[in-house]
Order: structure tokens, then C-alpha cells, then sequence
């Protein structure tokens, strides 16, 4: 019965809290963009000239199918991350695509159409060397996957293990590479490095060592980087200190050394310092690969030779040509070359790779994207055209990951920006005012000179809004008139504006690749990009905003601090989050690596928030750096105060600023690391805002909050992991005295734990390892029946510790990360965000996790709305903020508030974006999307009427009545 | 806190119970400790099923999770799915699907590699509800991510219950006096009188009063009753 009750009471409670998007509203303020990440084997779909399938696998174990006319995906599938999940190698065939996972442990075959798969073999520890098609008489029937110590081969249709053969030697060679020409045999090529290479070749049939025989090969270190199989089967090396090829006929019983060309008598030159690179193509792995083959001498110098006869002839030269593949379509093998046109363009050419003669007509101008990086891979799909020349469209890749897909004569079809498949930090920014409204806001900041020309400053602004509106209505009327297609709501940089609700933000998105996006929130395009430089990749991102666009004229200003990880050292970039310029003022130079940062509400004559950047010898550097600031600093520094967190020493310390910007050490907590660790240190959110300062209670008392906006929730977790003695913990500290506030500790607790700090609560999740289950804890603090100091609140003079209540439920799910919502002034009640493995993300009502939640239900619980408490936490999939629009490896979820107090901006990111709004209280202060305008217009008409026709009723019964 | 920890103890409790009539060698603590001892691996296998919807519709954008993100496997074009390397332990399998909505299994894989699968519960961890292994997940249907509009019809607004409430007498109202003749005086005597002896407090304002009033008059009330209905709807906007 209680249990029914219980039921009942959250039926009842969901109704008023459900946040759940309805059907019509699908699009209307959500997108979503997905991504694949860094490709790194990208196949064209040859089997039928119609195809439109491009097969990419990627950095971050995506194995995707796109669109190769609109850049869109057809299918994705994302597997574990890590080396587990690693893609190794790609292969296709037909319509099957094989791919070899995690370090040779899984072959898998893809039906490329449906993106099923079609079977998956478990192959034998090892690590991965090596995997090809295997075809027998012109018919590819197996592949064959080298490992370290093993050669396997398996059927293609089915997967199953033909034969698998230990490698002779295997202690003592490298074997690098597999080679089939059709004939019958599996070669596998092995090197001893500055030895001799050792060729083995097996029978296909049945694995059966036919011949296996070794080279002297002095020179030579590595296989894969320098060597290719040429023509019927003959082995081609290229060394950079003899600046010599080598060629060697793998099959043949006479020939026991290699034969020696040198460069010279080809008058080619490697460059110093450069590893040449051999690149051939074998069109049908059940056929021999082509004779001719590209090298690489420099960076910028591509040739395309032939081997004839034993003998190596120049087809053509190219240089400089950055980029060179090959590509066929039919019988017909083609090379395109990239070759620099001018600065900021690059021209790409077909040649037919027979000949070295330039096919006409095919050239493609690739425009650099001067806020890009230089291409480095090119991808070329070719085709037959009714003319039965060839055609063909490129793929380039760039160093700043962006995919561009080009066809002649240089038209963009598609370009992908898969550097967002890994956003490392963002930060919404409000688009500045136009003209217009800039006028009518600066209206009320400049001070009143008189009563006339104030009437006529405001009648002018009215009439310059009127003008505007009839612009708008005009500019409406006039789209309506053009057929849909055609009008292209194309949004630049020059027409953003504020809304009127603040709805519409600038994202900045800053991604692991050192690529910075603006992006509109509104519709999702990329609106500015800017691909930094030389950023090393195991760099830390912090974005901070030091003003804001509130500052007309002052242009708005973002600072990015980029942290090598291993050396601290940092630097910092300054830049115009509106338009994405670098910005002209000068950054101090950061010679110390850097501990922590500090942005202080003080700001300088220019209404720049100051930064502080606290250095490894707790030297405070200021930036913006003016006499202005550092007098402010002077006046208040004995207020400012920061924290340090050690965790490989387990310290936490708080220091002072002192007046000439040095530090002074306040407190010290060390938790001994022999325990436990500190797993994260969180504070609050400075742009936070709490509406009210307690709760009402059912018998109308007022219990307050403790509201410490100094408090740091530490995160520890213990460093035995056995699941008997492993715990979590969570210290509330804070930051200025170093005082512990609370502690409290969950046994029989590991991580991974997630956890949001705000107002007087803290949620966090862990994982019980007893019962195998996510749990769910929430901490508040109180102050109690009264406040000690309503007026304003001071660490130093709180003499009552507060009132902790503590509460866990059980959440029936896995957990990715964890965000609460944030609105303009607070009063909308809060909710959780969780972002679960299946993409999803739940909106989870704060009023579940209360504290206060009885256990029996009283009659003032019930007046306070509380639900009585229940171990597990529902999930309801209304509460799917992002219906089927699920985020692969959703990581971090950003919360903004907007305009209107009931709205909170949400992005979620991880191998996708996801952009929404949230409305935890319903839309309470804007009229619903489904207000019935109709209905309420024609009750409102109706009644007119009905008092209409009774008056004149009653006037006609009236008169009758005077008659009688 | 305490008190889930106290209600988790009596289902500890009842459990043992449940594991006794168990004789599975898989006690609660135990798998976890066997994944560290030896580096075993195991293979989950099983079936996913949508019934009367074409497998090759939606297996691209499946996918089997295990314990999160932990282990993954992808369906093959029949439905049926694997996931391998995993080690001995306890495991919550679910299939995610972005358009249909699957049930978690929980599979305990023993360390020599015996496998059974049972009903998830967070509550009672320990309790068994066998489920068939290999693992036959049967889809319940697409998701429901969307509210329902509140929909406004006039049928819904008719048979409201307050509608039907107000109409109903309204209606009497306006047939009675049709089907009795109130001019006639002896008729309207003997009403008042009966209305007399309903209303047992004389001092309260007289119904019947008004009403024979309102009768006498005639019919001007189709207004009003419209009135009254509409008013009626705009409280409930």
C-alpha cells in the first residue's frame, strides 16, 4: 500500500516537472551535427560507377559509411575507445568491407549497403603487422592478416579460419608486410633490421611453406616505410643514405641479392633529413600490382617512375607537387598530383599513370583556407565518364582535420570539419547589438540634457525601429514571393544580432586539434575558424572570457591558455570571440609553468576582467597588466585569495595575495596519498545566481541555505582498489580559511565519479562496487531556522558549521557526465543533466535528489511538495532531452542561461555536437508554442456576439413588455 | 543514506533465501575478484529482436553495451550479436538503439566461463529471474520520447464531466416548462408547494421562486447557456 502511495507521489510530481520536448517541436531549436574524427583509411566505393559510398575509418574507432555528394553519413559505428577499439586496417571488396580491430584481435566484415555486419572472428593474440585480399585466379576469396609471430588466413564470405601458420624465426625477424599477386601464393617479407630480409611464402590451399629464402639488406631498418611490391611481384627499396633503389624479384630462385640503382643515374636527390617514401598501386589484389610507383625525394618533390625490364625509367617529374595518389576505375589507373598554384591556392591534375601524360581538362583549384592548415592527405575517387575518359573528384584532408570534397573545376561539394569530433572546452558569448539597437540602448546611459531634445532622441529612435519593423515586414513580404528553394537563410558574421531573448549565443568551441570554431547557436554554422599552430597534442585548453560584448564600443574579448602538459609551460591567446581575430594587444610572456588561474571581477579602465596566472614559484602575473589594474590590485589584494591543488602529493593549499603580487601561504590540507587521491576539485559557477536564500518549510519556518560561494567540493578516491576496502570521498572545504566544512565518505565506492557543485548542494555519482549499480548522492547544507549574517557573507566570521543532509538513490544507469541547468536569476527550478552511454540525455528533476525526500508521508512533506523517498531513481524517456538524436561519447555537457529566466542554452559534445533549449519549469514567461490563438480569438468573438444579440433581445422583450 | 542502506539489508535478507534455491556457484562478490585472477576471456552472445520491422533497418544505428561503454558489440544483418573479450564477471548487457526501445540483461559469466542471464535489478542485486541464454531481447517498441499535446476537441470539451454537469440541467430547464404547463395556475401552486417541502430551511433564499420566474419568462436563455459553456473553456485555457 505505502507502496502504491509512493507511486502515486511521483506520478503526481512528474506532471508538474515533467520538461519533455513534444513532437511538433522536433528541429525547431535542436541540432545536432555528427562526426567521425581524424580519418585515417578512406576508401571509395569502385563496385558500381553509381555508387555514392565513401568508407572511412578513423582515429577515434569510428568505422563510418558518408554520402560522397552531400558529405552526409550513411552509417557510423563506434566502438570502444582506446586501442581495444583501434582500427587497424581497412579492406574492401566489392560490397564487404573488412576491417581489422584492436591490434589484430578482431576481423570484421561490414555489408557496406544496410551497415550490418556480416561476420566477426576472434583472431589470436598478437600484435598487428599486416592484412591484405588474398585472390585466387582473378577471384578475391580470402584475406590474410600478419601478426608478429603468425599468419592467419580467413574466408571472405563467411570469416571462418582457413589456416593459421606460425612464422619460422619470428624471435629474430620483423615480418612487416604481406604480398599477393594471384598466384596461388601468400608471400610474407620480414626483415632482420641492418641484416638481411627474409621472404617465406605459404600455399594458399592449406598454409604450407613452398620456399622461404633471405636477402642481404645491410642498409636496411624498416620494410613498411621504405620499401613497395612493384610489378610482377619485384620488391622495391629506397635508402636515403646510399641514395639508392634496390629491386629484387620476389620469386625468383637465381637472383639472391638485391641490385643496386642509384639515384644519381636517375639525376634524382633525396634531401637531407628526408625519408623517401615509394607509394604503388595495386589496382586487384588478385592481380599483380602496376609497374609504375611514386617516390617521394622532399616534402615537395614527387616523381612518378616505371620499372621495365629490370630497369627503372622517369614517367614524370613533379615539382613541387605536395601530394600524389593514385586511383582507378576500371582498367584504367590514374594519378593525381597536388601542386602549389599560388599562396593561398593549390591546383590538383590527373595523369594517366601509364604514361605520365597529363589527361586536359582536369584540373582542380583547392582554395587553402588561410585561417587552415596545409593538406596532407588527398583522397581521389575516379570514374569512367559516357565519353569513356576519366573523371574524377578529390578528397583532401588538412592538418587541421577538415575534409574538403572537391570536383572539377574547384567546386566544393562537401567539406566536414572533424576537429569538432573532439572539443575540448567551450563558452557561449552573447552576439553584440546591432546599430540600431545600440542607439536605443545607449539612449539611457548617457546623461539627460533637457526635456525637449530627450522627447525628440526617443521619437527618433522609435521612428528608426518603425523603419527597421517596415524593412522587416517588406523583406518578409518580399521572400514570401520567391519560391522556397530559393531563399537561402544564409547567416554570416554581419547579420548576427542579439535576439530579443538572448536566445541566439556564439559558441566558442575549442578542440583538441588546436582549432577554435565560432559557432551560431541558433542554426549550427560555423561562422568563424581559426586552426592554431603548432600546439603540441597533449595540450590543456582553458577559454576565458574577460569581456563580454556589454561593452560597446570595446570589442568583446576571449583569452585562451594553452598549457603544454608535460612542461606546464603556457601561453596565451587573445581573440575577438565575435569574429575570431587575433587581437592586437600584447600578452605577457610566460616563462614559469603555470599552476593555476584566477579571474577576478575587477576590471580595467577598458572593462576587461583581470586574470591572474599564479606561476610554479607563486609569482602572480596580472593580464591585462596597466597601472590602473595593479593599483586596483594593490587596493584589494588582501581579499584575494586562490587555492592550489597537488594531487600527486595530495596537498591542498590556500594562498593570499600580498600587495606587491607575490603570495602568502594561508592553510595546507594534505590527504596522504597512501589512502586516497584527489580525483577532482570543483567550486561553484561564477555567473550562478540563487534566488531564493531558504526554503519554506510545511509549518511555514524558514530553513536557509548555506550559501558559501568560496566553498571547493574535493573529490577523492582511495587508492586500494579491491572492491572490499575501496571507498570515495567528498571533502567540503573552504577556500579562504581551508576550514572543513563536512566530510563524508562512501564505502565499498570506486570511481569514476561524477559530481556538480552549486547554490548549497552537491550531487555526485559513484559506482557501488558491492552491488554493481550507479548510485546517486546528494549533499545540502543548511544554515538552519536563521541566518547569522543575512547582509553579505564572510568565510572568516561563520562561527556555526552548517547543517549537512545527505541522501543516495539508486540510478539504473551507466553515466557519462553530469551538468545541472543554470537560468538568468535562479528562480527556475533546477535540473540535472546526465549524459548516458546510449546518447541520450536525461533531465532529471533536482526535486528527486533532495534530502528532504521522507520516508513517510506527512502532511507538511506533502505541503512542501516532497517525494517520498524511493531508492531508485526513475527514467523516463520523455525526459530525453534529445529524443533519437542521441551523442556518441557524449563527455561534457555546457549549460548557459539565456534571456528568459524559464530557458537554459544546453550543448552537449563528444564525437557529436547537440544543441537545445531547456525549460526545467515549462515556459512560464512566453506564451506556448501550442497557445491556441484560434480558440481563444473565437471564444472572445463569440462572446461579443452572444452580449450583442442578448442586448438587443432583452431591449426588444423590454419593449414588448411596455406594450403588454 | 541510512535508511537505503537499512532497506537494502532486508532484501539481503530475503535473498539469501533466493540464492539457496540457486545452486549457481556465482556469489555476489565474486566475479569481479575472478576477472583479476586469471585473463580469461568470454564471448556474450544472444539475439536481438524487433518484431515486424526489417533487420536491416535498424541495425546500422545498434549497438550492445556492456557495463557502459565497457565492452562493445554491433549486430550482424540477422539480428543476432557477440560481443567478445570479456572477462569473467557481472554484467548489464543492453542493445541501444536510437528508435527502439530494449531491456537490460543482466549476464553473469563464472570464471570457467559458464554463462547465465537474468533479470536486471538494482534493488534486489542478488535475485534471479532467469532469462534464456544465449540472450533473446525481444524490443518493446519504439521509444516514447514525446509528450502528448493537450488537444483541445469538442467532444473532449462535451464530455467533460462539468460540462455534462451544467448541460444537463440546462436542458431540463429549458424542456420542462414545454412539457408542464406553468400558466396554469393550479399546477404552479402545487410546484411551489413541493418546492416548499424540499427546501426545508424557509429562511434561505427561495429557489423555486426564481425558477418558476424564470420559467414564466420564457426562453432567453440560449445565450446564456452558451455563456455559461464558454466561460466554462476559457478556465480551462
Amino acid at each position: 500500500m505505502a507502496w502504491l502511495v509512493v507511486r502515486l507521489a511521483i506520478s503526481m510530481s512528474l506532471l508538474y516537472t515533467a520538461s519533455a520536448v513534444f513532437e511538433d517541436q522536433v528541429g525547431k531549436f535542436d541540432w545536432r551535427q555528427q562526426f567521425i574524427g581524424k580519418v585515417r583509411f578512406a576508401l571509395f566505393d569502385t563496385h558500381s560507377q553509381a555508387s555514392k559510398k565513401l568508407l572511412l575509418a578513423t582515429d577515434k574507432n569510428v568505422f563510418a559509411s558518408l554520402n560522397s555528394r552531400t558529405g552526409d553519413l550513411f552509417w557510423r559505428h563506434v566502438d570502444k575507445t582506446g586501442p581495444e577499439g583501434h582500427i587497424d586496417a581497412l579492406l574492401m571488396y566489392g560490397q564487404d568491407a573488412v576491417v581489422v580491430v584492436g591490434n589484430g584481435r578482431l576481423l570484421r566484415s561490414w555489408e557496406t549497403t544496410v551497415g550490418g555486419l556480416k561476420w566477426e572472428t576472434v583472431l589470436d593474440t598478437g600484435s598487428f603487422q599486416a592484412a591484405a585480399l588474398v585472390g585466387v585466379q582473378d577471384f578475391v576469396k580470402y584475406v590474410a592478416v600478419l601478426k608478429k609471430s603468425a599468419i592467419s588466413l580467413h574466408d571472405l564470405s563467411s570469416g571462418s579460419e582457413i589456416w593459421v601458420e606460425n612464422l619460422p624465426d619470428s624471435d629474430s625477424v620483423q615480418y612487416q608486410t604481406i604480398y599477393s599477386g594471384g598466384n596461388g601464393l601468400v608471400l610474407v617479407l620480414g626483415v632482420v633490421p641492418n641484416s638481411h630480409i627474409v621472404i617465406v611464402e605459404y600455399k594458399i590451399e592449406d598454409g604450407e611453406i613452398m620456399n622461404k629464402k633471405s636477402v642481404e639488406a645491410a642498409w636496411m631498418s624498416s620494410l613498411e616505410s621504405s620499401c613497395a611490391v612493384v610489378s610482377s611481384g619485384i620488391l622495391l627499396c629506397v635508402d636515403q643514405i646510399t641514395q639508392s633503389l634496390y629491386t629484387l624479384p620476389l620469386q625468383s630462385a637465381e637472383q639472391t641479392e638485391m641490385r643496386q640503382i642509384h639515384l644519381q643515374t636517375l639525376d634524382l636527390e633525396v634531401v637531407s633529413g628526408f625519408r623517401p617514401v615509394l607509394t604503388s598501386t595495386q589496382p586487384n589484389p588478385a592481380q599483380p600490382p602496376l609497374s609504375e610507383f611514386f617516390l617521394q625525394l622532399s616534402p615537395d618533390h614527387h616523381i612518378l617512375l616505371q620499372f621495365k625490364d629490370g630497369l627503372i625509367a622517369p614517367l614524370r617529374d613533379f615539382n613541387p607537387a605536395y601530394l600524389a595518389a593514385f586511383a582507378t576505375s576500371g582498367e584504367r589507373t590514374v594519378a593525381a598530383v597536388m601542386s602549389p598554384k599560388n599562396d593561398t591556392a593549390c591546383s590538383i591534375n590527373l595523369f594517366s599513370a601509364d604514361t605520365g601524360r597529363r589527361h586536359l581538362d582536369t584540373t582542380i583549384i583547392y582554395h587553402m583556407d588561410p585561417n587552415g592548415g596545409k593538406p596532407n592527405r588527398l583522397y581521389v575517387h575516379a570514374f569512367l565518364k559516357k565519353d569513356d575518359s576519366v573523371g574524377y573528384r578529390v578528397m583532401v584532408q588538412t592538418e587541421d582535420l577538415a575534409l574538403t570534397f572537391l570536383q572539377q573545376p574547384g567546386r566544393v561539394v562537401w567539406m566536414r570539419e572533424e576537429a569538432l569530433a573532439d572539443v575540448v572546452t567551450m563558452e557561449m558569448v552573447d552576439l553584440p547589438f546591432t546599430g540600431t539597437q545600440a542607439e536605443l540602448e545607449g539612449e539611457f546611459g548617457k546623461k539627460a540634457d533637457g526635456l525637449l531634445p530627450m522627447v525628440l532622441k526617443r521619437l527618433s529612435s522609435q521612428f528608426i525601429l518603425l523603419q527597421a519593423w517596415l524593412a522587416h515586414l517588406w523583406k518578409l513580404f518580399y521572400d514570401a514571393r520567391k519560391p522556397r528553394s530559393s531563399v537561402k537563410n544564409e547567416v554570416t558574421i554581419d547579420v548576427l544580432s542579439r535576439d530579443e531573448f538572448n536566445l541566439q549565443k556564439m559558441m566558442l568551441m575549442v578542440t583538441a586539434s588546436g582549432k577554435l570554431f565560432g559557432i551560431d547557436s541558433k542554426s549550427g554554422t560555423i561562422l568563424w575558424k581559426q586552426y592554431l599552430e603548432n600546439i603540441q597534442p597533449n595540450s590543456v585548453f582553458k577559454l576565458i572570457v574577460q569581456r563580454t560584448t556589454a561593452h560597446f564600443p570595446h570589442p568583446p574579448q576571449c583569452t585562451l591558455l594553452i598549457k603544454n602538459k608535460d612542461t606546464g609551460l603556457g601561453s596565451l591567446y587573445v581573440f575577438n570571440p565575435i569574429f575570431g581575430k587575433k587581437s592586437q594587444i600584447s600578452v605577457p610572456a610566460l616563462p614559469r609553468p603555470i599552476l593555476q588561474t584566477l579571474l577576478l571581477p575587477v576590471i580595467d579602465q577598458d572593462y576587461a576582467k583581470v586574470l591572474l596566472l599564479i606561476d610554479d614559484q607563486y609569482k602572480v602575473t596580472a593580464f591585462p597588466s596597466t597601472k590602473n589594474v595593479l593599483q586596483q590590485l594593490q587596493d584589494t589584494a588582501s581579499s584575494i585569495f586562490f587555492y592550489l591543488v597537488d594531487s600527486s602529493q595530495g596537498k591542498l593549499s590556500g594562498f593570499r595575495l600580498r600587495k606587491d603580487l607575490s603570495t602568502e601561504l594561508i592553510w595546507e590540507v594534505v590527504i596522504p596519498t597512501e589512502v586516497q587521491k584527489i580525483v577532482a576539485v570543483k567550486g561553484k559557477r561564477a555567473n550562478e545566481h540563487v534566488h531564493s536564500q531558504g526554503r519554506v518549510m510545511g509549518d511555514r519556518s524558514v530553513l536557509y541555505k548555506y550559501l558559501n560561494p568560496n566553498l571547493l567540493a574535493v573529490i577523492t578516491e582511495s587508492t586500494d582498489t579491491h572492491q572490499e576496502r575501496s571507498f570515495v570521498g567528498i571533502i567540503l572545504i573552504d577556500g579562504v580559511t581551508g576550514r572543513i566544512v563536512h566530510e563524508a565518505v562512501q564505502r565499498k565506492a570506486r570511481g569514476p565519479v561524477h559530481f556538480v557543485h552549486s547554490e548549497n548542494w552537491v550531487v555526485y555519482v559513484y559506482w557501488n562496487s558491492k552491488f554493481r549499480r550507479n548510485e546517486f548522492s546528494v549533499l545540502e547544507l543548511f544554515e538552519g531556522a536563521e541566518l547569522y549574517n543575512s547582509t553579505v557573507f564572510s568565510s572568516l566570521d561563520r562561527p556555526h558549521p552548517p547543517q549537512v543532509l545527505q541522501q543516495s538513490y539508486i540510478f539504473p544507469a551507466p553515466i557519462n557526465t553530469l551538468e545541472a541547468t543554470l537560468t538568468e536569476k535562479g528562480i527556475t527550478s533546477r535540473h540535472l543533466l546526465v549524459g548516458l552511454p546510449s546518447g541520450n540525455i536525461l533531465s532529471l528533476p533536482k526535486l528527486f535528489l533532495d534530502p528532504r525526500r521522507p520516508e513517510m508521508v506527512s502532511e507538511q512533506s506533502r505541503e512542501e511538495n516532497l517525494i517520498p523517498y524511493a531508492p531508485e531513481m526513475p527514467i523516463r524517456e520523455e525526459w530525453f532531452i534529445n529524443y533519437n538524436q542521441t551523442v556518441s561519447r557524449v563527455r561534457g555537457i555546457y549549460t548557459a542561461p539565456s534571456g528568459l529566466e524559464s530557458t537554459c542554452l544546453v550543448v552537449a559534445y563528444g564525437l557529436d555536437i547537440y544543441q537545445s533549449r531547456v525549460f526545467p519549469s515549462k515556459q512560464f514567461d512566453v506564451l506556448k508554442d501550442d497557445y491556441d490563438y484560434i480558440l481563444i480569438s473565437s471564444v472572445l468573438f463569440g462572446l461579443f456576439f452572444a452580449t450583442m444579440i442578448s442586448k438587443r433581445l432583452a431591449e426588444v422583450k423590454l419593449l414588448n413588455r411596455a406594450w403588454r | 543514506m541510512r535508511q537505503m542502506k537499512r532497506l537494502l539489508d532486508v532484501y539481503v535478507a530475503l535473498q539469501a533465501l533466493f540464492a539457496l534455491s540457486w545452486c549457481f556457484t556465482d556469489a555476489d562478490p565474486g566475479p569481479a575478484v575472478g576477472s583479476q585472477s586469471n585473463g580469461e576471456r568470454f564471448k556474450i552472445e544472444g539475439r536481438a529482436i524487433v518484431p515486424g520491422v526489417k533487420t536491416q533497418d535498424w541495425v546500422s544505428t545498434a549497438r550492445i553495451l556492456v557495463e557502459g561503454e565497457e565492452y562493445v558489440g554491433f549486430v550482424k544483418t540477422d539480428g543476432s550479436f557477440a560481443v567478445n573479450d570479456v572477462p569473467s564477471g557481472s554484467y548489464v548487457v543492453e542493445i541501444v538503439s536510437p528508435s527502439f526501445r530494449f531491456d537490460p540483461v543482466r549476464v553473469d559469466i563464472t570464471s570457467k566461463g559458464k554463462m547465465r542471464a537474468r533479470l536486471v535489478n538494482y534493488i534486489k542485486t542478488s535475485e534471479v529471474l532467469r532469462q534464456p541464454y544465449p540472450l533473446q531481447i525481444r524490443s518493446s517498441g519504439p521509444h516514447t520520447y514525446f509528450m502528448k499535446r493537450e488537444t483541445w476537441g469538442w467532444t473532449d470539451f462535451l464530455m467533460n464531466p462539468m460540462v455534462m454537469m451544467m448541460v444537463l440541467p440546462l436542458l431540463i430547464i429549458v424542456l420542462l416548462p414545454k412539457v408542464v404547463n406553468t400558466n396554469d395556475p393550479e399546477m404552479r401552486k402545487e410546484m411551489e408547494q413541493s418546492m416548499n417541502m424540499l427546501n426545508p430551511n424557509p429562511e434561505l433564499p427561495d429557489v423555486s421562486e426564481f425558477m418558476t420566474k424564470l420559467f414564466s419568462k420564457g426562453s432567453s436563455k440560449a445565450g446564456g447557456g452558451n455563456k455559461g459553456s464558454r466561460s466554462v473553456a476559457l478556465k480551462r485555457r
